[in-house]
């Protein structure tokens, strides 16, 4: 289990993550997610022990992250961060051998993950001689080529289509399955409601919401109701507690602010004509993540 | 971690050695060695008007013409130019011998007449410009004939003749007893920078530009951040330490190889073993072979080569901390290619300064220049090899090139590990300052 306890971290007088905690437990994914700048990579770089933080401490299995340690982690990173002079094989076995691995068994490894990602007849081609989807499928695999306890992804699924997505979705499932506690981060809001259980959202360093995907949203008050049929737009506007009405080409949806106001609504559409939906929703995490960071930049 | 060591500084070294360039390069400097070293061969193979024989016509009224040949021979003997001349008496009128000089650059007519005033006087008469080394040979021939003449006009005897005419025996004594003969300093000193200097320059060259690139690739695809990662900055600068350090000896040995091989090609194209090593030119490089030999030289080189060789490896250690340490700093090639300029100009500057050790002989300046880190490596051995400064001072130099690569490992590796990480070139100086204070 990887545990973050209250991390700080300063450059100059410049404070870029600020009294951070949260756990990860094995099998588990949880989201890192903030706008740009908002401390994510300065979070990843010390949890792979490329920064030292200010205060506060991490652990992976109760051990502070060292050199042996980061034998066990697996890193993808945002940016492309492979040796595109290197053939494929040649860019695994540099980093399966820096992870502590011996050559035979990088090589039967990457064997597994070139024929899973169907890519076996770039092995002995250079990297930047690939696709750009195919090379963030080398970059996965350099990732994940020493079977990490913890899996860090920066923005996993740049570049890839959505059958690569898909594939790559597996990929990340299974390792959940065998127990690895894995970190998301992706400015795709529906990628990581797909995949985390457990979330933090940093805004200027700081958590601005953190816990359960299902229990945020729970807790969360607004709520979308979806109508299909034709009510009254504008007494549904007038209702005290509606938020916004949006007019899509086959549906109507009320943004409300609590459930309080659900029954108010469904008051009007009962009047209404050809009713074929009536449903309240809850908020995507994408809405709830804007108005979470729209709300603290307003602080 | 001892085994990531050796993997990274394989790789890194792999990186410089197995690629189809370093091949190339490789086979073409030993192409180019062979070339200059056979360079005489191929200008005869070619051909030109240099091969050939020039025939002297000699006009003789004073009646010195076995006199003239004499001297000629050996003086034209003595430059190696005695098989481009022949030379023949004549007795033709000058006028008909003029017309036969037409058009053809191969003849010369030499006429010696009486003069009242001077006894003698000549005429070099050709077609076209005969060049200096024919006209100093003829020149000094008759200017030798006349002194002859006048000695053997004044009544000495015969022994007394051969006494004065013996060329005088000059021997060099020197009383500086750390230096048997300096006669052939100006030659050792060439050597020196032929052989060590010169290369170690070429080589440094290519190893600073090498780590520069090599880590700024690694920082600018951001592969840096999962290499540290996995190994300490300490490992990762000293796997580029030693790979480039290895490289540049491995390709200095080459070189020497290289040299090897032309030599003996040399020597098999020559035919008849190494004294046969190519007829003149064998015989002049043994001259000077033996000049230097005389001034004791080897002897020297013998003495002091393990010092010498420890001196490069720890400058060539040196460089690679510094280059290293810059291209950390940097964010691009080129940044690192404008923050590399002044170790072009170190080095620059103790290769002009070897240079002039010999032009400024035992100047103090250079003297002192030569204890100086990053310098030493060039100085020390060429002012030791032509005697200015004792094996003991080149020793002192190594000492202090050891300290200064100890200190600048340490204080560099604390600019290294910051400078890696960092991809902004705000505020730079002010890092890499901050960072020296950081255990």
């Amino acid at each position: 289990m990887l545990k973050v306890e209250h991390i700080t971290k300063y450059y100059d007088n410049n404070k870029a993550v600020d009294d951070l905690s949260f756990e990860v437990p094995d099998g588990k994914i949880f989201g890192l997610l903030g706008v740009n700048g908002a401390g994510k990579t300065t979070t990843f770089r010390m949890i792979i022990g490329l920064l030292e933080p200010t205060e506060g401490k991490i652990t992976l299995d109760g051990k502070p992250i060292d050199y042996d340690v980061t034998d066990t982690i697996g890193f993808l990173t945002e940016e492309r961060s492979l040796l595109t002079k290197l053939t494929v094989k040649e860019q695994i076995i540099y980093y399966g051998t820096l992870k502590g691995m011996k050559e035979e068994d990088i090589l039967r490894e990457l064997d597994y993950w070139l024929e899973r990602f169907q890519i076996t007849e770039y092995k002995d081609r250079k990297i930047k001689e690939l696709s750009k989807g195919n090379q963030q499928k080398v970059q996965f695999i350099s990732a994940v080529i020493n079977n990490p306890k913890l899996l860090i992804l920066d923005e996993p699924f740049s570049g890839l289509d959505p059958i690569n997505v898909e594939m790559f979705m597996e990929a990340i499932r299974e390792f959940k399955k065998r127990g690895s506690s894995i970190i998301f981060s992706s400015h795709r809001m529906e990628h990581v409601e797909m995949f985390c259980e457990n979330l933090v959202i940093l805004v200027k360093g700081k958590s601005v919401l953190e816990g359960e995907l299902k229990q945020i949203k729970k807790e969360y008050r607004k709520k979308n109701i979806h109508i299909k049929g034709i009510v009254d737009l504008e007494k549904i506007r007038k209702i005290s507690g509606v938020s916004k009405v949006i007019e899509n080409a086959d549906e109507i949806i009320v943004k409300i602010d609590n459930d309080s106001i659900v029954s108010a609504v469904f008051e009007v559409v009962k009047k209404g004509k050809d009713i074929i939906e009536f449903s309240v929703e809850d908020p995507t995490l994408n809405e709830i993540f804007l108005s979470k960071v729209g709300e603290s930049y307003e602080k | 971690m001892k085994n990531k060591l050796k993997f990274l500084t394989k790789q890194s070294l792999d990186k410089k050695i197995k690629t189809k360039w370093f091949k190339g390069v490789n086979i073409l400097l030993l192409v180019l060695f062979v070339l200059i070293m056979n360079v005489d061969r191929v200008i005869s193979f070619f051909g030109g008007d240099f091969e050939e024989q020039i025939t002297i016509y000699v006009k003789d009224e004073v009646n010195v013409y076995d006199s003239f040949v004499s001297s000629f021979e050996s003086t034209s003997e003595m430059l190696g130019e005695s098989k481009n001349f022949v030379i023949e008496q004549t007795t033709e009128d000058l006028e008909v011998l003029k017309e036969e000089l037409t058009n053809t650059t191969d003849k010369i007519l030499v006429h010696i007449y009486p003069d009242e005033a001077n006894y003698m006087k000549a005429s070099i008469i050709s077609y076209e410009d005969i060049g200096t080394v024919s006209t100093q040979l003829i020149s000094s021939s008759i200017n030798s004939v006349k002194s002859l003449v006048a000695v053997s006009e004044s009544g000495l005897t015969e022994e007394q003749i051969n006494a004065l005419t013996t060329p005088v025996e000059i021997e060099t004594i020197l009383t500086n007893p750390d230096v048997e003969n300096q006669a052939g300093k100006d030659i050792v000193a060439a050597g020196v920078m032929l052989i060590f200097i010169l290369p170690c320059f070429f080589l440094l060259i290519m190893l600073v530009q090498m780590i520069g690139a090599e880590v700024n690739d690694e920082k600018s695809t951001r592969s840096m951040e999962i290499i540290i990662s996995n190994v300490p900055p300490k490992i990762h600068f000293l796997s580029k330490i030693f790979a480039s350090t290895a490289f540049v000896i491995i390709q200095g040995l080459l070189l020497i190889l290289y040299g090897g091989i032309a030599l003996i090609v040399r020597n098999m194209l020559g035919g008849t073993g190494l004294a046969a090593v190519s007829g003149e030119v064998t015989s002049q490089i043994g001259e000077i072979l033996q000049m230097v030999k005389d001034t004791g030289v080897f002897s020297l080189l013998l003495q002091g080569l393990p010092i010498i060789l420890i001196l490069f490896v720890l400058s060539f250690i040196a460089y690679a901390i510094v280059a290293g340490v810059l291209a950390s700093m940097t964010t691009s090639i080129e940044d690192f290619q404008q923050l590399q300029t002044p170790i072009m100009l170190i080095i620059l500057v103790g290769y002009y300064l070897a240079i002039m050790a010999v032009q400024f002989d035992g100047s103090v300046f250079i003297e002192i220049a030569s204890y100086v880190p990053m310098l030493s490596f060039l100085l020390s051995p060429v002012l030791y090899m032509i005697g200015q400064i004792t094996i003991w001072q080149m020793l002192l130099s190594t000492i202090i090139m050891a300290l200064f690569t100890w200190v600048i490992f340490r204080y560099g590796l604390r600019i290294y590990k910051v400078g890696i990480l960092n991809y902004s070139s705000s505020k730079l100086w002010k890092k890499m300052f901050k960072s020296l204070k950081q255990k």
